[in-house]
């Protein structure tokens, strides 16, 4: 597993390079010169020149050691990101929105996969009921159902008319009290995919051979959901839920944005938004290394549940 | 006593010598102040000492000003002071600003403002060229033009008349700033303002919200006893005379989103907002009318003129365009700005007959007579068979740049296209982001775009330099518009004092403009403003941003609503 563990590290040296480079010429080569924006209205050419020495942009873009890629490539490799347009370092901004980014998705995550995975069991168990029929039709109306309306009517109705939660954030509340409402929101907007994803493999698993073997054996319904069927459709399950960690750090842009939680989807869409390159970049880099990381996480897990998968 | 405000966009920073953006100029306004400010309530709008112990006396050569200052005016206890020993403002620090503006490592976006204008101090900007970085400045370095004869004295030499000087020494750009503060804090200066205020910093919560306390080291300021006409009526002049400023906070929290800051504002959380789109048949009840609903709530609309002028302008350089006149004046014709007003802004907005806005002095009421703004498909359609003529054959199809690629943008552009579609004029609209648009209307590179303009003076002088022919792109003229006689009559109004004389050149300019055709000039923003009955001295201000000094809060009205 050592060798697999160190194989799948070298891997990940062309797929950052791929994502620093892809970043790279979305923004230099793609979009615009962002130093006209910078240098502002009725900005002279020699402002305009100076802005483009301080960022590194008259420097060649590729073959040359002080080009901006090799630049771009080295920083980023460093964790050196430098300072965002508003001139703040970018670590600093990415620091203060980790947590209330994981304020919102860690429990929006937990809430999810565990109700989703309880309630799969159960209706693979009454499959072909009336509650099974039930909740299939309230899965496909919720996968169809706009995530914003689910904010705007949370909002609305939870928030202002009912007054059970507040409708956006201040100062004077707690955490608990400002991401409780875009948490209950976010698990009712992603139940319904999550079920119904769910519910299909745990009836995979429940047409099988073994499960028939175990119930006539007299095992109890609850062994057999719980120590067998589970543990057999922890694949997908692991493959779905472990992949997702990743964004869990990009937070929840809608969320953020409606909610004024300020983490770091915010702080990713402002980016883009006002093309900060630096912030971009950075987020970009760190999301990659993260989900490269939570890959191999995923592989590690699979051999530890399914003792037929080796890692070689 | 807490000022509840919503920002609907994230601030850049707090550093005076460098912002541009209108929401940093708010909050930053009200902890910096500058020589002179815009009298709360008088209009027309008119200047008044705030630093300054009084006007400036002017050589009668216009090209010295002498400006003594307010002795006693303190900085903000800040750690990069000496413990225990308040920092009292000096002529030098304003010296400083502005040498801060002109260094050209410290990349202001305010340069332009004082470019060749003052003496010495475009010599001090290419000394700055030569320093490795923005430490190495010396700002002992003398400008001849920037001289202090005493600490409470500041005299500026002008290269050649400038009559906007007096409203620049009232843009925060030029308020003064304390060099301890700068080398204290370095680039971190931006979150860490200190000036002389009625409010400072206690929180910045990036992207999140603001608070403001009152300076304990404010000098103190009163009310202003005199307004214009209706004032009183208005309760505008209830607190004259008394010391400002009511509040011990303010609050701004930075809200994106249209709902959520309407619901706040229902709930009483907040004290005023704009009236967003969508809510606004269950605001209006007709012109000028709240709806009932509004009115049970005790909610107050207050409307006022933007000095803003939004157009679809044309590349004067482009082949085609820059030399068919029929061309650009039919499609001028062929735009509803009515119909345009009425969908995109719920008929909120005024239609541009000209380029200078409402508000400002030198508006002439009789441009709306000349009909440039008419929506005439049928003579665009006759001015259209004249364009081909000159052309000599079908013209082709044209390309028009817009600065967003949202869906307002397109929305925006579809209602373009289909206006010109409908003379049988072919357009592609190419939607872009900001930097790539920027790009390329300062490489001259596209035919048409739209843009518009806010003045932050009450001189159209901004608005008129886009038309000169020296300012081409990337200079403010993006139109690349060049007229020897607009140059001329530009040259002359320039260096004039305000006047009668000096209006009736800038309306003069403006029917060359509107002639030559370089923009179709398309609407002026009127601003819809709700408030609460608690929120009091809410008087509307087109170029003032320091006013929450003046804001009252009725507690108990306040409260009362909120139960």
């Amino acid at each position: 597993m050592t060798a697999y563990i160190i194989r799948r590290i070298l891997y990940t040296v062309p797929i950052v390079f791929g994502v620093l480079l892809l970043t790279f010429v979305l923004f230099t080569l793609v979009g615009g010169d962002i130093s006209i924006e910078i240098a502002g209205k009725g900005a002279t050419q020699e402002t305009i020149d100076e802005i483009r020495e301080e960022y590194g942009l008259n420097k060649p873009l590729f073959l040359s050691w002080d080009s901006q890629f090799v630049n771009h490539f080295k920083n980023a490799l460093t964790f050196n990101f430098g300072r965002a347009r508003d001139r703040e370092p970018v670590i600093d901004k990415i620091k203060r929105g980790v947590g209330p980014s994981l304020a919102l998705t860690v429990p929006m995550f937990f809430g999810v996969v565990i109700i989703s995975v309880s309630l799969s069991l159960i209706i693979a168990f009454v499959h072909g009921t009336v509650w099974d029929i039930l909740v299939v039709v309230i899965c496909v109306a919720g996968m169809s159902i706009p995530y914003l309306s689910f904010i705007l009517f949370g909002q609305y109705f939870l928030a202002y008319r009912w007054g059970l939660f507040p409708v956006f954030f201040s100062p004077e509340l707690t955490m608990a009290q400002y991401v409780a409402l875009p948490v209950l929101i976010g698990i009712a907007a992603g139940i319904g995919g999550n079920l119904r994803f769910f519910r299909t493999v745990m009836l995979d698993e429940m047409r099988s051979d073994y499960v028939r073997t175990a119930f006539a054996k007299g095992l109890t319904v609850r062994r057999v959901l719980f120590k067998h069927v589970l543990k057999n459709a922890m694949i997908p399950i692991i493959t779905r839920v472990v992949l997702a960690i990743p964004f869990l750090f990009l937070g929840s842009l809608l969320l953020e944005r409606f909610f004024g939680i300020p983490g770091l989807g915010y702080l990713m869409v402002e980016a883009i938004n006002s093309r900060d390159y630096f912030v971009i970049s950075a987020m970009t880099y760190i999301s990659a290394i993260l989900f490269v990381v939570f890959n191999l996480i995923t592989d590690i897990c699979y051999s530890l549940v399914d003792p037929r998968i080796s890692l070689e | 006593m807490v000022l509840h405000h919503v920002l609907s966009s994230r601030i850049e920073g707090l550093d005076p010598g460098n912002m541009r953006d209108i929401y940093s100029i708010i909050v930053a306004s009200q902890i910096f102040e500058p020589l002179y400010q815009y009298h709360f309530l008088k209009r027309p709008y008119q200047l008044v000492p705030l630093l300054a112990e009084d006007m400036p006396q002017i050589s009668d050569d216009l090209l010295t000003y002498t400006i003594k200052i307010k002795k006693g005016v303190y900085f903000q206890d800040d750690p990069c002071f000496q413990v225990g020993k308040p920092r009292e403002l000096k002529a030098e620090d304003f010296v400083y600003a502005i040498k801060r503006v002109a260094n050209i490592k410290y990349l202001s976006q305010n340069w332009s403002m004082f470019d060749n204008k003052i003496v010495g101090l475009d010599e001090f900007r290419e000394y700055t060229k030569t320093c490795k970085s923005e430490v190495d400045i010396d700002y002992s370095r003398q400008v001849q033009g920037l001289t202090t004869p005493d600490d409470y004295t500041l005299v500026i030499r002008l290269k050649k008349p400038w009559p906007q000087l007096c409203m620049a020494l009232a843009d925060i750009a030029t308020a003064p700033v304390a060099k301890e503060a700068v080398d204290y804090y370095g680039r971190d200066i931006v979150s860490h303002p200190v000036g002389t205020g009625p409010f400072r910093l206690n929180v910045w919560h990036r992207g999140s919200y603001i608070e403001l306390v009152r300076n304990p080291a404010f000098r103190g300021e009163l009310y202003p006893s005199r307004g214009e006409p209706g004032d009183a009526e208005a309760g505008y002049l209830d607190d004259a005379g008394k010391t400002i400023p009511f509040a011990d906070r303010v609050l701004w929290t930075i809200i994106e989103e249209r709902q959520p800051a309407w619901l706040l504002f229902l709930q009483g959380k907040v004290d005023a907002t704009v009236i967003p789109k969508d809510n606004f048949d269950e605001v209006m009840g007709g012109v000028g009318e709240l709806t009932p609903a509004m009115k049970q709530r005790n909610i107050h609309l207050k409307t006022f003129r933007d000095p803003s002028t939004y157009w679809l302008g044309f590349n004067m350089q482009d082949p085609v365009l820059g030399k068919n006149k029929p061309l650009r004046r039919a499609i001028s014709c062929a735009i509803d700005r009515e119909k345009f007003i009425e969908l995109f802004f719920n008929n909120r907005h005024l239609i541009a007959h000209g380029l200078i806005p409402p508000v400002m002095p030198s508006y002439g009421t009789e441009i709306k007579e000349k009909g440039y703004a008419q929506y005439d498909p049928e003579k665009a359609k006759e001015l259209l068979k004249e364009a081909e003529k000159i052309h000599g054959g079908k013209l082709p199809a044209f390309k028009m740049a817009l600065p967003g690629t949202n869906t307002w943008y397109r929305q925006f552009g579809q209602f373009l296209k289909r206006n010109l579609n409908a003379i049988a004029l072919e357009v592609e609209m190419e939607y872009m982001d900001r930097p790539t648009y920027l790009e390329k209307v300062n490489t001259k590179s596209i035919q048409m775009f739209t843009s518009g303009s806010s003045a932050s003076t009450p001189d159209a002088q901004d608005f008129l330099a886009m038309f000169y022919s020296r300012y081409h792109a990337p200079g403010p003229n993006k139109f690349n518009y060049c007229n020897p006689e607009f140059d001329k009559l530009y040259e002359k109004a320039q260096v004039m004092l305000d006047s009668p004389e000096k209006r009736r050149l800038y309306r003069k300019m403006e029917l060359i403009v509107l002639e030559d055709c370089p923009a179709a000039f398309l609407n002026h923003r009127v601003a819809y403003v709700l408030h609460h009955d608690w929120y009091k001295n809410y008087k509307p201000h087109a170029f003032a941003y320091g006013l929450s000094k003046y804001r009252r809060i009725d507690m108990a009205k306040r409260t009362a609503y909120k139960n």
